[in-house]
């Protein structure tokens, strides 16, 4: 099996901008799934009964549904029940946001109760408002506690993004079958891609674990 | 806009027939991964050195790589690496999956028994066990309480990434309402349709996953 | 024997079972992990039917050498002899010489996924494969031993530190062995259970078993013992009988030991 790398030489600057697109698609929904997460899990903490239960039926049914599906739907067939167009990149954070914020959710709820009873019952003896113990004491104990599964969520969301392809998305994913298809060498494209998503996924787990090292003892109660 | 619902009862054939291979898909991907992600544990944990590092590059590979991406890797190398040419998409789709899905296993494998207290080991070679003995009578018997919910919360995921063979065109769910949709152009209908199915299948198996983490809650 | 010399101890003239065989013969014993050095040099020698008692502060290196003893840690220099043979290298024959030597934990380390009856019965079931009924029927009688007969269906979970501890002792006993060592048995133990455990050690004595027994529990030690070996970084700063040991120490480390702990005989 000869390796003609001269198709990714071609297409470097092709192939490259997929990357960027990757990452910039990575980095909007993961920030959007966590402020959604955080409110999500907020609901489902403190917030009415009722609304918690129809928290609880979202988180639950992200859990239930594939990403790809989730994607489809929303470029698909949003549009028609909205009346508007979309393009592909707004469907994809759009449907991303959706799925993940379900599991930043309870990764952030996960996190909160994992935080001793006594915390919030010696900060609340010191006199501080029960949104205050929260804000000041439990959040960020939590926080440093989450940490690591945090780091396996950006892991997940950043290998979610190459399902955007199959909505036309112009990240790594897709414009590597677009030159596998053209060039008829996918294997040299194919494998140059699993060579760059690897090279950006490897690093996030073992910094996250570098990260948490260093800080696990603040969240140690 | 018109809605005809009654598209998704005139091609229940077809979208039966693609849930019986989603599910056919996930019991024949875990029956494969599951024996040989121990193998690939016990390998990673006891192997001599070489064998270790090799056990744990697999592991940290495919770990590191978008699935779908796997899935159209193995249909384009597949078949030139085996040298099988008749390679049915269902089988490429198979082959990828058992090779994601063993990798994640070997890791909760080995998580599981490096979980296990170094004193009880102690204690079993104390009493004149093998390190095999060990393994077998003290060992793998705590650990697999504490695999069992990884193991089940695997399955799940597992059930949905099924859903990325499609784009190699395996019958499973996702491709049978997907085709659907393109013969009959009822968009909403069939894409509602596909996820309704989803949610019906996955729902339970979801909350049968936190009933198993509620039982079998260590307690240390 | 002049392994004991240079420690200033009682002479083995005063030592009660000098005369009978030497079951565990340590000789210039150094073990290290990484740049440090837990045992420097131990000479000691531990006669059939003889309870050993080692005391000293944290860190000396006790449990460092009752774990080389049956081989769960290498030593780096001497060479520790059991009953005339040098300590194998080859984890078979280790596995082999393991078989007659008993250990108890300070964790206990009882098996939770077992009853108490299964834990004793393990031994003799995994290792010297026994039949079930044989094993079990040895399992009931030494938990009868240790007086815990009516806990042979309960689980670890169920049992308080002391019960857990003394069904620990029977785990080891369940194998016959020649020795039994113990790394600090009582340390994990709330007060009121210790004396149980104690009791039991007494008892195992008295019957003539050969105990190496790493402990701060000074009491027992001067009871129970028949030599005390007093360590200090790593090495045997004395040793002799334990009214020598006790009401004339020989040397300021373990007159120094000995007040800390408030010692006052």
């Amino acid at each position: 099996m000869d390796f003609d790398l001269s198709v990714i030489t071609d297409h470097a600057r092709f192939l490259a901008s997929g990357v960027g697109v990757t990452l910039a698609l990575a980095a909007l929904s993961g920030a959007t799934s966590l402020v959604l997460g955080l409110v999500v899990a907020l609901l489902r903490l403190y917030g009415p009964r009722g609304l918690r239960h129809v928290v609880v039926l979202y988180i639950d049914s992200m859990r239930a549904i594939p990403v790809l599906v989730v994607l489809v739907w929303t470029f698909f067939a949003l549009p028609i029940v909205t009346g508007l167009t979309m393009p592909p990149f707004a469907a994809a954070l759009i449907g991303l946001t959706i799925h993940l914020a379900a599991y930043a959710a309870e990764i952030i709820r996960a996190g909160i109760e994992s935080v001793r009873p006594g915390q919030t019952r010696a900060a609340v003896a010191l006199g501080m408002s029960p949104a205050q113990a929260v804000r000041r004491i439990v959040l960020p104990q939590a926080v440093v506690r989450t940490l690591p599964a945090f780091g396996s969520l950006l892991s997940i969301t950043i290998k979610d993004t190459a399902i955007a392809s199959v909505i036309a998305v112009p990240e790594l994913m897709r414009q590597s079958e677009t030159v596998a298809g053209q060039s008829f060498q996918p294997i040299e494209v194919y494998t140059f891609a699993m060579l760059v998503y690897f090279l950006m996924l490897f690093p996030v787990t073992r910094g996250v674990d570098r990260v948490y090292r260093r800080v696990a003892h603040l969240g140690r109660s | 806009m018109t809605l005809d619902w009654s598209v998704v009862w005139q091609h229940r054939d077809a979208l039966l027939a693609g849930t019986a291979t989603t599910v056919l898909l996930t019991f024949a991907t875990m029956a494969i991964a599951v024996p040989c992600g121990i193998v690939v544990a016990v390998l990673r944990l006891y192997g001599p050195a070489p064998v270790r590092a090799a056990a744990t590059a697999y592991v940290e590979l495919f770990r590191n790589l978008p699935l779908i991406l796997v899935v159209f890797w193995a249909f384009y190398v597949l078949p030139i690496w085996t040298g099988l040419s008749g390679l049915s998409p269902l089988a490429t789709g198979l082959a990828a999956l058992a090779l994601n899905v063993t990798a994640y296993n070997a890791e909760t494998f080995r998580a599981g028994i490096n979980s296990i207290r170094r004193g009880q080991v102690e204690a079993a070679m104390a009493l004149g066990m093998s390190r095999l003995q060990a393994l077998r009578r003290v060992i793998v018997p705590q650990a697999v309480r504490r695999i069992t919910p990884v193991l089940a919360s695997t399955w799940v995921s597992l059930f949905k990434d099924t859903s990325l063979v499609s784009v190699i065109a395996v019958t499973e769910l996702a491709y049978s309402a997907m085709q659907v949709r393109a013969q009959t152009f009822r968009v909403l209908e069939m894409l509602t349709a596909m996820a309704a199915i989803y949610w019906l299948l996955g729902y339970p198996q979801a909350k049968l996953v936190d009933w198993i983490q509620r039982r079998y809650a260590v307690t240390e | 024997m002049t392994a004991n010399s240079a420690t200033g101890n009682g002479g083995d003239a005063a030592r009660a079972m000098a005369g009978a065989p030497c079951i565990v013969r340590y000789q210039g014993v150094i073990k290290r992990f990484g740049a440090f050095t837990a045992l420097n040099g131990v000479d000691l020698d531990v006669h059939a039917g003889e309870v050993v008692c080692l005391i000293g502060p944290s860190g000396s290196g006790k449990s460092t050498l009752l774990r080389c003893t049956n081989g769960l840690e290498t030593i780096d220099g001497g060479a520790i002899e059991f009953e005339g043979a040098t300590l194998p290298r080859d984890e078979r024959a280790l596995r082999a010489m393991r078989r007659r030597m008993g250990m108890v934990f300070q964790s206990f380390e009882l098996f939770p996924h077992f009853t108490a009856l299964q834990n004793v019965a393990e031994g003799p079931r995994t290792v010297l494969g026994q039949s079930a009924d044989a094993a079990d029927a040895r399992a009931k009688a030494l938990l009868a031993k240790v007086g815990l007969a009516d806990k042979a269906a309960s689980y670890p979970s169920a049992l308080s530190g002391g019960q857990q501890q003394r069904v620990a002792i029977a785990r080891a006993l369940a194998m016959e062995p020649d020795v039994m060592l113990f790394d600090e048995p009582t340390s994990a133990l709330d007060p009121e259970t210790i004396g149980e455990v104690l009791n039991v050690m007494k008892a195992l004595a008295e019957e003539g078993m050969t105990m190496v027994v790493v402990t701060h529990e000074m009491t027992f030690a001067r009871r129970v013992g028949d030599w005390i070996a007093v360590f200090d970084a790593g090495r045997i700063v004395e040793q002799g009988v334990p009214d020598q040991i006790f009401d004339a120490p020989a040397t300021d480390r373990t007159r120094d030991f000995l007040s800390h702990l408030g010692w006052t005989g």
